[in-house]
């Protein structure tokens, strides 16, 4: 899968969990940027993305995920 | 006074570590949020609790190396956490999310899931660079020698010293937690922020509809 389909795909998952509809994806973007990204949303957020994706994330891929630009490398890792 | 020994917490510590985690969020009531929020049996979320302990991930709540625990003659009588926020650049709320995500089975996320809109409003961020008081609990053998009061003190001097730069502390606590609340009290804390949500519903999963914010300031060199 190519960078930009996947973060399209991403995007869509984004602004599912979050219900924002107007939430834009940056490599650069954090949990501090986005309201009510908290714990439960995480868990949730993750779901999401291992469903849309058919992956299983392990849990030292997800403790380093400082922002979405890290969470796109290890999902791309992935496929 | 007796003499107890206070030392960083270790794996060894996990079973009392777990009980501190639940009787720190029952909040002095009998809900336990583990357990109505993810639909689990309280042996369940004792394993659970442990599991993710046991993970070794630092810089949250469920992190063994964000406790200290106070020893008597080799049995351990309290323990109370603290960590710097987002010290790894990673917020401990995420990093507690992907505990739960990696741990928790996909039916409890989804339970979870289901509830985020009724038990969100008690909803309160943490600050980046600061640190957070988590959970602590004295056994009842030993109650009354404010020994959570000794340990969070331990707590601030041992943080401060990792982390001079930092000036304030926090702690998130229900509004029911009297005992908790005066104890921070005692340590110079003061409310800064309440919150209530209106929805009754969120009884049924947490153990109060009332959160409150409080914050010491801490001494810079």
């Amino acid at each position: 899968m190519e960078r930009t389909e996947l973060v399209s795909k991403l995007t869509a998952v984004f602004r599912k969990v979050f219900k924002n509809n107007s939430l834009n994806l940056t490599n650069e973007l954090t949990a501090n940027d986005v309201d009510n990204w908290d714990s439960l949303s995480h868990m949730l957020l993750i779901t999401e993305i291992e469903n849309t994706f058919s992956i299983k994330f392990k849990l030292k891929d997800l403790n380093k995920m400082r922002k979405v630009g890290d969470m796109i490398d290890i999902i791309m890792s992935k496929l | 006074m007796d003499e107890f020994f206070i030392r960083k917490a270790t794996l060894n510590d996990v079973p009392f570590l777990v009980e501190t985690i639940i009787e720190a969020e029952k909040s002095g009531t009998d809900k336990l949020s583990y357990s109505t929020v993810f639909d689990l049996s309280l042996e369940e979320v004792r394993k659970y609790l442990a599991d993710m302990f046991n993970e070794e991930v630092d810089g949250c709540e469920l992190s063994v190396s964000s406790f200290l625990v106070a020893e008597l003659d080799g049995q351990v009588a309290a323990a109370a956490s603290a960590w710097i926020e987002g010290s790894e650049g990673i917020s401990s709320s995420i990093l507690k999310g992907n505990l739960l995500s990696y741990i928790l089975p996909k039916k409890c996320i989804q339970k979870a899931t289901s509830l985020n809109p009724v038990i969100r409003d008690l909803h309160i961020e943490y600050t980046p660079d600061s640190i957070q008081v988590g959970s602590a609990y004295v056994s009842e053998t030993f109650r009354g020698k404010n020994l959570c009061g000794l340990l969070i003190s331990k707590q601030l001097k041992f943080l401060s010293q990792i982390r001079p730069d930092i000036s304030k502390v926090f702690a998130q606590l229900f509004e029911c937690n009297l005992p908790s609340i005066r104890m921070c009290e005692k340590l110079g804390f003061k409310t800064v922020m309440k919150i209530e949500s209106a929805n009754e519903e969120v009884l049924h999963y947490l153990p109060f509809n009332k959160k409150i914010l409080m914050t010491k300031e801490l001494f810079i060199k």
